[in-house]
C-alpha cells in the first residue's frame, strides 16, 4: 500500500515549503510570548463562556478540566516549545543551583578534576599511540628484522650487506632504506660536542615520505663513494637548539669528526627516526659488512602488497642469503614489523592503555559522586516537582527538568576541566619525561576536544539519569501532602547505595592497580644490580675515525686512563664500550663443545659481549671470582691487517660459564664465539659474578668480556671515586682538554642517577597510577560521607524516638556505621573480583608481583574499609547528639 | 483526553480538517460539529482538541482570525487554507484505503 499510516500532522507539516511558516510561527512564539500566550487565555476564555452558555456552570467548568494542563499542552505543540522550555528550565536551574553552591560547586569541581585528568591522559594517548606517523601513507611501511630462528633469535638488527641483498632481491617494496645509529664529535663551534647522528641510505628519507622543510633530501650521487660524503642534514629540534633556527642555514658547513660537511636540508620536526640531531648518507659499496648486526632497515611495501605476501617474498631472499653466505647467514630469516609499532613499545602501550582506563574510571566515579549529590537533591526537591507535574508537565519535561542541571553541572566542570587541562598539559610536558613517546606533540586538538565533549555529555546523563528517573514516579499527593518531610523511599536508598558499591568497587579497581605497581616498582629498586652504582661516575668520550685510521686510539686511552687513576681521589677507572644499563647492547652467540655434547639444551646462548679495559671490574665493582683479569698483554680478538690471529682470550660471567660448562672449571678451557658468524675460538681466563648489564627489569645477563686493543677501543668510563663522584667531573674534564682538546666530554651522570633513569617509566605509571588511586578514594570517601550524613539526617526523628526508647549512643553509632558499610563491603568483593579479572592485562607492567598478589589485594581491602569507617563515623557522631526532644518536635 | 471510543493516531486531525471543509468554525463549535457527525462517538475534549488545532495552525493547515459567535462572543474562528485543503483530501483518501482495507480484512 502506497501510503504512511502514521499520518501524524506535525511531522507532515514539517514537509517542503511549510517549512517558511513554521519558522514565522517560531519567530512569532519567541518574539512576542505575551502577545501568543494573551491570546491563548482569550481563547480558553471564550471558550469556557461559550460552554456556560450553553447549560451549567459545573458542567463547563467539568468539561474544560484543567485550564493550566490545557494551556501547557498547547505549548508544548507550539513550535520552538522546547527551546523555550529548555530556556526556562536552564534558568530555573541556575537560579537552583545558585541557591545551593555547596552543591554545585563541589559536583562541578569533582567532574573538573576528572576532566583535567583524562583529558590530559588522553591527549597524551592520542599523541603517542593514535596520531599517525608523521610520513606519508604509514600504513604501507614496514620495519624489517633479521632473525635467527634456529638460535632462538627472533630480533636481530639487519648487517649492511644483508640491508642491500634485501634492497636489490625483494619484489614488494617499492623501496628498502636503512640506518645506523653514532655519535661523531662535532668541533669548530665553541667547545667540541658529541652529536647523533644517523646514517641513512641515501633513499631513506624518500622511503619513508619525508620532505626537508629547509633545503633538498639527499640524492644518490651525494652517496656515491660509500661512507665517504660530505654532505649533512639537520633536525628539526636541533635546528633550532643548536643553530637558532636559522633561515639561511642550507650551504653551511659543519666539522664533524675532524670533516667538513655541508649542510644541504632541515628535516620536520616529529618522531621516530627523524628525531636525531644530525642525518648524513652512505652508499653501497662493496665490501659491505655482513656479519655485523647494527642497521635499522625499513621498507615501504608496494600498493596492494601486504605484509604477509611480503614475508612470504623476503623468505625467499632469506633462503637465497642463507645458501650463498652460510658462515653469517645461516638460518636467516626476516621479522617485519608494521609501523604503527614504532612508536611505543609494548610496554609504553599496555601503561598507556592502563592510564587511560584509570582515569576513565576516575571520570566515571566523580559522575557516580555526582549522581549522588543530586539524587539527594532531587530527594528534596520532589515537592517542586509533584507541583509542576500537578500542573500539567509531562514526564517527559519533568526528566528533562531534573536533567538539566546535571548537564549543567557537567557542562561547568567539562569547561573548568578543560581550562585545567590547558595549563595541566604544559606542565607535564616541561617535566619532559622520556618515558611517553611524542609527548612533545601531544596537545587540545579536535580528536581530544571531541573526546571531552563525549565524555562531558555521557557523564552528564549518567549523573543525571538516576535522579531523573526517580524524579516523575513521585506519586503527587503523597509527596505535597508530607511536605518538606518526605520519606525516602526504599527504592532511592536501594539506588544511592548502589552507586557507592560502584564507587567503592571502582576505586578498589584504581586502588589495586596502584598498589600493584608500587609494589613492583619497589623490587625494582630493591633489586641487586651486580655491579655497585655508589660512588661511580659515568661518561662518554668519542675518539674520532681518525684515531682508529692513525691507529693512536689505545696510546690515547692508556694515558687518559693512567692519569685519571692519578687523580687524589679515585679508586680506579674503567673503559666499556657500551655504558652499562643505558647502552647499546651488542651481542653474540656463543658456544663450548662440552654443551654441545651434552646437549641439555639445544640452542647455543646468546650473549652480551663488551670490550673492557683490565680495571673495569674493580671500577664498576663486580668481583672477580676465578682465574683473572686482563693484563696487557691480552689482545684485541680482531686480527690486525697484516698480522696473525690473535691468541683470544674472555672473561664469562658466572651464569654463563655454568651454562657452558656446567660445574666444572672453565679456565683454560675454549669457547667459540660469534657462532653463526665468524666462528673463532677463545680461551676462558676468568669468571666474574652476574650483572644486570641490561638495567634492573632484565634480571643478570649473559655476557662475555674481550679485551680492549689497538683495534677494539671503549667509548664509555666508569670511574670509582672516594665522595661525590660528581666532584670529578672537572678535573677529568681538564685532563681530557689537555689530550685533545677538539673531544668532548659527554653523558655525563653518576651510575646511580643512570640507574634512577632506567626507572623513570615504572616511576611515571607508579606515580600517576597512585595519584589517581589517591583521587578515587577521596572521592569513594566523599561519597560515603554524603550518603550516610543526608540519609542519617533524613531519619533523625527516628534516630530521636530511639534515643527516646533508651538506645545508648554506641548503638546509635553502630547502627549508622553497619548502615554505611554495607554497601561498601558489597563494592570490596565487587572491586576483588573485577581487579582480579583484570589485573591480568596488566602483567607486562609488573615486576616480582603477581596480578593477583594477596598483601596488595588485603592492604586496598583494609585501606578502604577503614576509610569507609572513618567516612561513616563523623554523621554517625552526629547521630549521636541528636536531641530526641527537638528531633521529635520538628514531626 | 480519552474519547469514548479512542482515537486512532491522526484521526483528530482530519475530522477536524472535515468539520472545517464548509465554513470557518470556532472551537466549540468545531467540537461540536465532530460529536454531531460521529454520532457521538467522539467526544473531543479541550486538552486535545486545542493543541491539535494550534499545532495544525502552525503546520498552516488553519488560519485564525478573531470574530463573533452566534452568542455574541467574541470567538477565535479556525478554517482551512489551500494546504489544509489539501490535506483534506489526501488524508481522506487515506481513510478511505485503511476503512476499505480493514474492512476486508476484518470482513
Amino acid at each position: 500500500m502506497g501510503f504512511n499510516y502514521r499520518g501524524d500532522g506535525e511531522r507532515a507539516g514539517l514537509k517542503g515549503g511549510k517549512n517558511t511558516m513554521r519558522l514565522r510561527m517560531l519567530w512569532r512564539n519567541l518574539t512576542r510570548k505575551q502577545k501568543v500566550e494573551d491570546e491563548l487565555n482569550a481563547e480558553l476564555e471564550s471558550y469556557r463562556q461559550m460552554l456556560e452558555d450553553e447549560g451549567t456552570a459545573r458542567d463547563a467548568a467539568r468539561e474544560i478540566g484543567g485550564k493550566e494542563q490545557i494551556k501547557e499542552a498547547v505549548r508544548d505543540v507550539r513550535a520552538g516549545a522546547w527551546l523555550d522550555s529548555f530556556w526556562a528550565e536552564m534558568k530555573q536551574s541556575v537560579r537552583g543551583l545558585a541557591r545551593n553552591p555547596g552543591t554545585a560547586l563541589l559536583g562541578i569541581g569533582m567532574l573538573a578534576l576528572g576532566m583535567t585528568a583524562s583529558t590530559v591522559i588522553f591527549s597524551v594517548f592520542y599523541a603517542a599511540l593514535v596520531r599517525p606517523l608523521p610520513f606519508r601513507e604509514p600504513d604501507r611501511l614496514v620495519q624489517i628484522w633479521e632473525t635467527r630462528l634456529n638460535r632462538s633469535i627472533d630480533q636481530a638488527s639487519p648487517s649492511e650487506a644483508n640491508f642491500w641483498d634485501v634492497k636489490a632481491r625483494n619484489r614488494s617494496f617499492e623501496d628498502v632504506a636503512a640506518a645506523h645509529d653514532d655519535q661523531v664529535n662535532m668541533t669548530g663551534m665553541g667547545e667540541p660536542e658529541k652529536v647523533k647522528i644517523l646514517e641513512i641510505s641515501a633513499n631513506f628519507l624518500q622511503t619513508l615520505g619525508v620532505q626537508p622543510v629547509l633545503g633538498r633530501d639527499f640524492r644518490a650521487e651525494d652517496a656515491l663513494a660509500g661512507w665517504n660524503t660530505h654532505v649533512a642534514i639537520i633536525g628539526y629540534k636541533y635546528w633550532l637548539s643548536r643553530f637558532g633556527g636559522q633561515q639561511d642555514i642550507v650551504g653551511k658547513t659543519l666539522r664533524l669528526n675532524d670533516r667538513v660537511y655541508t649542510i644541504v636540508g632541515v628535516l620536520p620536526p616529529g618522531e621516530p627516526w627523524i628525531d636525531k640531531q644530525l642525518y648524513v648518507p652512505f652508499g653501497y659499496h662493496a665490501d659491505a659488512n655482513r656479519g655485523s648486526w647494527e642497521f635499522g632497515m625499513i621498507g615501504r611495501l608496494k600498493p596492494g602488497v601486504t605484509v604477509e605476501s611480503a614475508r612470504a617474498d623476503l623468505q625467499i631472499v632469506a633462503s637465497a642469503l642463507g645458501r650463498a653466505y652460510a658462515r653469517e647467514d645461516e638460518g636467516i630469516g626476516f621479522r617485519l614489523e608494521p609501523s604503527r609499532r614504532w612508536v611505543a613499545s609494548n610496554e609504553t602501550r599496555v601503561a598507556l592503555w592502563v592510564l587511560l582506563a584509570a582515569v576513565v574510571l576516575l571520570q566515571v566515579i566523580a559522575c557516580v559522586n555526582v549522581a549522588n549529590l543530586l539524587l539527594a537533591r532531587g530527594l528534596s526537591r520532589q515537592r517542586e516537582i509533584a507541583v509542576r507535574s500537578a500542573l500539567g508537565a509531562s514526564r517527559g519535561r519533568l526528566i528533562r527538568f531534573v536533567m538539566m542541571e546535571s548537564l549543567l553541572i557537567s557542562f561547568c566542570g567539562t569547561v573548568s576541566g578543560l581550562l585545567g587541562a590547558f595549563f595541566a598539559l604544559p606542565a607535564i610536558q616541561q617535566l619532559d619525561l622520556k618515558v611517553i613517546p611524542r609527548l612533545a606533540e601531544a596537545q587540545l586538538n579536535l580528536w581530544v576536544l571531541s573526546f571531552a565533549v563525549v565524555s562531558a555529555v555521557a557523564t552528564g546523563v549518567l549523573a543525571g539519569l538516576a535522579p531523573a528517573l526517580h524524579a516523575p514516579t513521585t506519586r503527587i499527593a503523597s509527596t505535597l501532602r508530607e511536605g518538606e518531610r518526605q520519606t525516602v523511599s526504599r527504592d532511592q536508598n536501594r539506588l544511592r547505595a548502589a552507586l557507592v558499591t560502584g564507587e567503592v568497587a571502582l576505586s578498589f579497581l584504581l586502588l589495586t592497580g596502584a598498589g600493584l605497581l608500587t609494589r613492583s616498582f619497589s623490587q625494582l629498586a630493591k633489586e641487586k644490580l651486580g655491579f655497585q652504582t655508589e660512588n661511580r661516575l659515568v661518561f662518554s668520550v668519542s675518539m674520532p675515525g681518525s684515531y682508529y685510521e692513525r691507529g693512536i686510539g689505545k696510546q690515547f686511552l692508556d694515558q687518559f686512563l693512567t692519569r685519571i687513576a692519578v687523580l687524589p681521589g679515585v679508586e680506579a677507572v674503567g673503559g666499556i664500550n657500551s655504558r652499562p644499563v643505558e647502552g647499546w647492547d651488542p651481542g653474540m652467540t656463543i658456544d663450548s663443545s662440552s654443551r654441545a655434547e651434552s646437549r641439555v639444551n639445544h640452542a647455543p646462548p646468546w650473549a652480551a659481549w663488551r670490550v673492557v679495559t683490565p680495571d673495569y671490574f674493580s671500577a664498576v665493582g663486580l668481583p672477580l671470582l676465578r682465574g683473572r683479569v686482563f693484563d696487557e698483554q691480552d689482545p684485541s680478538v680482531w686480527a690486525e691487517p697484516g698480522k696473525p690471529e690473535p691468541a683470544r682470550r674472555v672473561i664469562l660471567c658466572e651464569r654463563l660459564a655454568k651454562m657452558l660448562f656446567s660445574d666444572s672449571d672453565p679456565i683454560g678451557k675454549s669457547v667459540m664465539v660469534w657462532k653463526g658468524q665468524s666462528n673463532r675460538s677463545a680461551e676462558v681466563i676468568g669468571v666474574v659474578s652476574d650483572s644486570h648489564e641490561r638495567g634492573p627489569k632484565s634480571g643478570d645477563t649473559l655476557t662475555v668480556y674481550i679485551p680492549y686493543g689497538r683495534n677494539a677501543l671503549t667509548s664509555e668510563f666508569v670511574v670509582h671515586t672516594r665522595g661525590n663522584p660528581l666532584n670529578f667531573v672537572g678535573p677529568i674534564r681538564s685532563i681530557l682538554r689537555k689530550l685533545d682538546a677538539n673531544l668532548p666530554l659527554a653523558d655525563v651522570r653518576s651510575f646511580e642517577e643512570i640507574v634512577n633513569l632506567s626507572l623513570s617509566p615504572q616511576k611515571f605509571n607508579t606515580v600517576v597510577l597512585s595519584i589517581f588511586g589517591g583521587l578515587a578514594l577521596l572521592l569513594a570517601v566523599a561519597g560515603i560521607y554524603g550518603v550516610l550524613s543526608y540519609s542519617m539526617g533524613r531519619r533523625t526523628a527516628e534516630i530521636g524516638l530511639r534515643v527516646a526508647l533508651g538506645a545508648s549512643g554506641a548503638s546509635i553509632l553502630r547502627l549508622t556505621v553497619l548502615q554505611g558499610m554495607g554497601p561498601v563491603l558489597a563494592g570490596v568483593v565487587l572491586g576483588a573480583v573485577g581487579a582480579s579479572a583484570l589485573s591480568h592485562s596488566f602483567v607486562a607492567l609488573l615486576f616480582g608481583v603477581k596480578p593477583f598478589d594477596l598483601a596488595t589485594y588485603a592492604a586496598v581491602t583494609v585501606l578502604l574499609l577503614v576509610t569507609a569507617v572513618a567516612a561513616s563515623y563523623f554523621p554517625g557522631r552526629r547521630a549521636m547528639g541528636v536531641d530526641p526532644i527537638v528531633a521529635l518536635r520538628n514531626e | 483526553m480519552p474519547p469514548n471510543t479512542p482515537l486512532l493516531q491522526g484521526t483528530l486531525d482530519v475530522l477536524i480538517l472535515k468539520a472545517l471543509a464548509i465554513d470557518q468554525m470556532h472551537g466549540l463549535g468545531i467540537s461540536r460539529r465532530i460529536a454531531q457527525v460521529t454520532g457521538g462517538t467522539f467526544q473531543v475534549k479541550p486538552g486535545s482538541l486545542f493543541p491539535a488545532l494550534h499545532r495544525m495552525e502552525e503546520a498552516g493547515w488553519l488560519a485564525s482570525s478573531w470574530g463573533e459567535s452566534e452568542n455574541n462572543r467574541r470567538a477565535k474562528f479556525y478554517r482551512l487554507t489551500k494546504s489544509g485543503r489539501k490535506q483534506l483530501k489526501e488524508r481522506t483518501e487515506q481513510w478511505a484505503l485503511i476503512t476499505a482495507a480493514m474492512a476486508s480484512a476484518l470482513g
